[in-house]
């Protein structure tokens, strides 16, 4: 009875120092694996950085400039095309001008005839 | 050695305790005795050595903290005030050695040499000498440099990364931005301000900072504006064969400096010496040179007499003749030799009425008043490069004289923009900064100088002289510009030249309420061809500011009006002045 307890006990000792065994090199993995991605973290930072810079270098609004006097095809602003959102005069109501003129030549769409009831122009049918 | 004295010590500190305690009946006493002796001694060499250790000023160094301590600290990123990037870090490589480390010197210097041509051999080899356990062998190599000492081999040779500032913009801004050294501490612009300020990492052992903790300082500069200011003073430099240029761009109502450029100029990723004389023209003209501002000081005298209440815009000031003063005489420019109503003076800039002016309000009063307006003490702003205004010793009637059109008092032109920028915004003098500020904290540390009415009596007589003046080149439809031309003779030798000039122009816009003051400054323009001979500060100064603001104004967001503002101002047009002022010069 004794002896079952003891090899069980034997046992449990040895499993858990294994366990424990296991768990301490896996905590010195991920340990690793967190600094290399610190690491890595801070490379890739420090490459946006200077891709950031390297954006802003190209970017510059001198170079622009120089790029679109050379290559584009384009006018330099003038100040009369520009207008501020309040300036520009309100949309008029629409209007359907096809159907107005249609109208006064007597021709209007009221005056079709629909549903069998009695048209302006029952002669034409 | 040591052991070999402390042993002869203890043997004869034995002896002659032996033969001390030797009559003593009790022979474990004096051993123990010998032995709290011994044991005491033992205690005061460990006490000495600690004392030595103590007082050694050499704390031993490992390699990292030698590394750091030498290598150059982080700096935040200076953005201008739309967020673009006007100065970043980013790491590079250096290569260091530890002399001890390294077995063959000369091996060392002979390849390292070979990589790297530009590093001086014989210097070199003075450097791994020396005694020290760390020393840079070159700092920010490329990567490829670095790949080819790597595979060189030699052990003491390491790579340690640092931080290179750059500034993607090259020379836009670059006087205000400033540059850094070697070792990225600030030496001139806002970058030397940051190190003041404690923005920065200061690399000092024990105040670390982390480099994730520093944010980006943004600056009121506009990067596109900028831009713009230069292209155009570049432009005018070329066609009006001037010595050099320089201009501004200031928010009245907070005094941030929206644009500053100072040319000739220099790149901040490679800055120059300045303390070679070559290198003296490259100054910033707009805070460190200081220049006599020639008629623009005119609305300063102006303004004065108006708010002194000696003078109103109807009074006429008598400008039919030269007006003399002991051994001088003073000439109007354009004479008209008649009596001229105020608007008159400002928009013929007739040098006898201002000076009239300045004698109707005194020596004293004027004095005080160029003093009340910043003019005669040191402006200093965010930017460690400052100067102090030449001020004459003996400040006689002559000299209020002269100075009421801007001769014989030598300003920094950022101290004559403050001062034109307080008469132009309702009164309100405030020191410019390059750092964004809002309205509200401007106005909170600005100080009311001039009355609302003068003010907008200042800013009717610029829009005036923008219509009827000398100020037309720069009267961009749709902005409703007020301007100022300055035309200030240089003095060769001791005499004010003729024919060398140095010019200023100022602007507003719009003038009515305003937002923007414009400097533009040509220091010894000559006439374009087609100008008839012409080098006054209309010709070219005004020329540039008037195509500055027709690409200024619509870069920072403002359409031109299509009619002018219906009543622009209301203080004045209730005295009966200035209901249109479009109509001014013929009052």
């Amino acid at each position: 009875m004794w002896r079952l307890v003891h090899l069980f006990a034997i046992a449990a000792l040895i499993g858990s120092a294994g366990y424990v065994y296991r768990i301490k090199y896996q905590t010195i993995l991920e340990a690793e694996q967190i600094v290399k991605l610190k690491h890595q973290i801070n490379k890739t930072k420090d490459e946006i950085g200077v891709l950031h810079a390297e954006y802003e270098h190209l970017a510059r609004p001198d170079r622009v400039q120089e790029l679109a006097d050379k290559l584009l095809q384009m006018q330099p602003l003038a100040l009369n095309q520009i207008a501020r959102v309040a300036d520009i005069p309100e949309k008029n109501a629409a209007a359907d001008s096809i159907g107005h003129k249609l109208e006064e030549l007597g021709l209007g769409l009221s005056a079709t005839p629909s549903n069998g009831a009695a048209g302006a122009t029952p002669s034409a049918r | 050695m040591k052991a070999a004295f402390l042993s002869n010590l203890r043997g004869r500190l034995m002896g002659g305790a032996s033969r001390l305690f030797a009559p003593a009946a009790d022979k474990g006493r004096g051993r123990i005795r010998q032995l709290i002796l011994l044991i005491g001694i033992a205690y005061l060499g460990i006490a000495a050595k600690l004392v030595h250790l103590g007082l050694s000023h050499e704390a031993p160094q490992t390699l990292k903290s030698a590394a750091d301590l030498a290598a150059a600290g982080a700096r935040p990123d200076l953005i201008d005030r739309n967020g673009a990037i006007l100065a970043t870090d980013v790491k590079t490589m250096s290569v260091f050695a530890e002399p001890k480390n390294i077995i063959d010197k000369d091996e060392a210097v002979e390849l390292v040499t070979a990589v790297l041509p530009d590093v001086d051999a014989h210097e070199l080899r003075d450097r791994l000498n020396s005694k020290k356990g760390f020393v840079w062998i070159k700092r920010q190599i490329t990567a490829k440099e670095q790949n080819e000492i790597y595979r060189l081999g030699l052990p003491g040779i390491g790579f340690w990364p640092e931080n290179k500032r750059i500034y993607p913009n090259g020379a836009l801004g670059a006087h205000v931005i400033g540059f850094v050294d070697k070792d990225n501490i600030g030496i001139a612009g806002m970058e030397k301000y940051l190190d003041t300020q404690g923005l920065t990492d200061p690399h000092v052992p024990g105040f670390q900072v982390d480099p994730e903790a520093l944010k980006p300082v943004r600056l009121s500069l506009d990067l596109k504006a900028t831009q713009a200011l230069r292209d155009e003073l570049v432009q005018g430099l070329e066609k009006y064969h001037a010595k050099a240029a320089a201009g501004a761009i200031l928010d009245v109502n907070t005094g941030e400096v929206v644009a500053l450029e100072s040319l000739p100029d220099y790149d901040p990723n490679d800055p120059p010496d300045f303390t070679k004389p070559a290198n003296v023209g490259k100054i910033n003209r707009i805070n460190v040179g200081t220049y006599e501002m020639g008629s623009t000081f005119k609305a300063l005298t102006i303004a004065m007499a108006l708010d002194s209440g000696k003078v109103s815009l109807g009074s006429h000031v008598d400008a039919r003749e030269s007006l003399r003063s002991g051994r001088f005489t003073i000439h109007d420019f354009h004479a008209t030799h008649r009596v001229l109503s105020v608007p008159e003076v400002f928009t013929h800039s007739s040098n006898i009425g201002t000076a009239r002016m300045a004698l109707m309000v005194g020596v004293q009063g004027h004095q005080n008043f160029l003093r009340k307006m910043g003019q005669l003490d040191r402006l200093t702003t965010e930017l460690p490069e400052n100067a102090k205004p030449q001020v004459p010793h003996h400040w006689g009637e002559l000299n209020t004289m002269t100075i009421a059109f801007g001769q014989g008092l030598n300003v920094a032109p950022l101290q004559a923009v403050m001062a034109v920028a307080a008469l132009a915004n309702g009164g309100h003098l405030m020191k410019p900064t390059f750092l964004v500020r809002d309205e509200a904290t401007a106005m909170a540390n600005s100080e009311k100088v001039i009355s609302e009415q003068t003010s907008e009596s200042m800013r009717y007589l610029m829009r005036s002289n923008a219509t009827h003046g000398s100020a037309g080149f720069a009267n961009i439809e749709g902005y409703y510009v007020g301007g100022k031309t300055g035309t200030a003779q240089k003095i060769v030798g001791r005499r004010y030249s003729n024919d060398k000039v140095f010019n200023t122009f100022m602007a507003i816009t719009p003038a009515d309420k305003p937002k923007y003051l414009y400097l533009v400054i040509y220091d010894q323009p000559e006439a374009a061809p087609g100008d008839g001979g012409y080098h006054t500060a209309a010709y070219n100064a005004g020329r540039v500011a008037g195509s500055l603001i027709r690409r200024v104004e619509p870069l920072e967001g403002h359409a031109p009006f299509l009619a002018p503002p219906v009543h622009p101002f209301p203080l004045i047009a209730r005295l009966g002045y200035g209901g249109d002022a479009d109509r001014v010069g013929k009052e």
